[in-house]
């Protein structure tokens, strides 16, 4: 592990620093939550224009 | 923020598809199975009989009422 020396801020098995990891994250949850807007969107159009829970 | 530090120890590559993968093949399958265990669904999907279309046209009358007004089966 001659990386993990070069950069004590990398953390192993991924080697991605904890900010990097963070940043990661933040976009993921930031996708997961316009698909959800998006999915909740369609359900509403689901529920008001097709026989759904009627 | 919350489990942030995830991916220290999960592979984006192989996490981020993964988490992607679960949500699409579960929505999938939730939209399958109410296509294939529901009578509304594929009624709906189907539209109004054209037959029912053309019969209503050809006497100047209203035409059916549309399959969104009609009740569920189950």
């Amino acid at each position: 592990m001659a990386e993990y020396k070069s950069d004590p801020h990398k953390v192993w098995p991924t080697g991605l620093t904890e900010a990097e990891s963070e940043e990661v994250h933040r976009n993921l949850i930031q996708g997961t939550q316009i698909f959800g807007f998006i999915a909740a969107l369609a359900h509403l159009f689901a529920y008001i224009y097709s026989p759904w829970l009627k | 923020m919350i489990y942030g530090k995830i991916w220290c120890v999960v592979k984006p590559s192989v996490g981020v598809p993964l988490f992607l993968s679960a949500v699409a093949i579960g929505s999938f399958l939730v939209h399958l199975m109410l296509l294939t265990h529901t009578t509304w669904v594929p009624r709906f999907l189907e539209g109004r009989p054209a037959a029912a279309v053309k019969a209503a046209s050809d006497t100047g009358g209203a035409p059916p009422p549309p399959v969104v007004a009609q009740k569920s089966q189950s």
